[in-house]
């Protein structure tokens, strides 16, 4: 495992655009991502994007479904047909919209820590963030959700993006990485004390 | 930064992301074709928006105006009103005001149409030998106007280039850029 590990490291500076506030949100989700499933090791769960995915594919299927029915039997023919897919589309939107505002609330990563024995359920990580546009704070929140005993801890940060990048915008990740460590440490620690 | 740095950001994406790009890009054209087929729905015409591109109906509508259509069934059609109609033989609807209505008892319509601004009436428009047009024929009747709205649609059927150089930008610019 570890000369994969070594070339994780070893990437390419990440360069972006320090003025566009996307892109330095998702250098950051990034680093913090790369912490967790390069250097911890833990497995990422796909199950929230997925989710998202599955939404926006089913969506664009019935867009697809209504523009290749309207085209075989055209327009006053296809009314029923049409109806039915603007519809569903426009729910299926809703729903979209629901489901990014209230289910994935800008988690970017869901990490499962693994038991090294495989005895007990996994311990998940939960990874979310925030960067209002015309913002410099970068909102991170962590949770950990114990495996074996279902329960919940978290702990947030809140620092100025100009900490973690250099004046050309390229992204320091040597500065950003021990920042995400202690958080990590601090709700692991707090596990201990119990 | 260098002309390719923005493609940075594509390669750091996973395969999920990727997908998701074209996800999005997607919703934004499926979304446009959606409002478009909806009202096509409520309005009961095969195209509920169109461009006004000749001068024929001045001073009524002038080159460039947008006007909305409807078609229910169920509406007569009567002298005076402006009626959106197709041609064999022509792809672009013409926007003309009804002129002669002769309606049967077993509902059949045939009408006869005349641009404001032009001084013959259309049967030289006509596909050869037709006389009337008839209800088939009909794309829509004018219920609203917005005067010039449509200007960017004549811009870019004079200029096609122009029409594939914004779409191919504004593709690229939804593809590359995250979120």
């Amino acid at each position: 495992m570890a000369p994969s590990r070594d070339s994780a490291l070893d990437e390419k500076p990440i360069k972006i655009d320090k003025w566009d506030s996307g892109a330095l949100k998702n250098a950051l989700d990034d680093g913090a991502k790369k912490v967790f499933v390069d250097i911890f090791r833990f497995k990422e769960s796909h199950m929230l994007m997925n989710g998202r995915l599955f939404l926006c594919t089913i969506a664009i299927g019935f867009a697809m479904f209504a523009l290749v029915w309207d085209y075989l039997y055209p327009f006053p023919q296809s009314r029923n047909v049409l109806l039915c897919c603007v519809i569903a589309y426009f729910i299926l939107m809703g729903v979209l919209t629901v489901y990014l505002t209230y289910i994935e609330k800008g988690i970017f990563l869901v990490a499962l820590e693994q038991d090294r024995a495989k005895m007990e359920p996994d311990n998940k990580w939960t990874l979310q963030s925030s960067l209002r546009k015309y913002d410099d704070t970068y909102h991170l929140t962590l949770t950990f959700t114990d495996g074996r005993t279902q329960e919940e801890r978290s702990s947030s940060i809140s620092r100025c993006v100009a900490n973690f990048f250099d004046e050309n915008g390229t992204f320091c990740f040597d500065l950003f990485q021990p920042i995400i460590e202690k958080l990590r440490q601090d709700l692991s620690s707090e596990k201990k004390k119990q | 930064m260098g002309a390719f740095d923005f493609l940075d950001e594509i390669r750091r994406m996973n395969a999920r992301q990727i997908y998701y790009q074209f996800l999005n890009f997607g919703m934004i054209v499926s979304s446009a074709l959606m409002i478009w087929k909806g009202l096509m729905v409520v309005t009961g015409s095969e195209s509920p928006i169109v461009v006004v591109l000749s001068g024929s109906m001045e001073p009524a509508f002038h080159r460039g105006d947008l006007l909305l259509l409807t078609n229910h069934r169920e509406e007569p059609i009567r002298v005076g009103e402006i009626v959106v109609f197709k041609i064999e033989g022509r792809d672009i609807p013409i926007v003309h005001r009804v002129l002669k209505v002769h309606e049967k008892d077993d509902g059949t319509v045939r009408f006869l149409t005349k641009g404001d601004n032009n001084s013959v009436d259309d049967r030289g428009l006509y596909a050869k030998g037709q006389l009337w047009l008839e209800k088939k024929d009909v794309v829509g009747r004018a219920k609203a106007f917005l005067p010039y709205a449509g200007i960017v649609t004549i811009l870019m059927n004079d200029y096609p280039k122009f029409k594939y150089a914004i779409l191919a930008f504004l593709g690229i610019f939804v593809l590359t850029h995250r979120e």
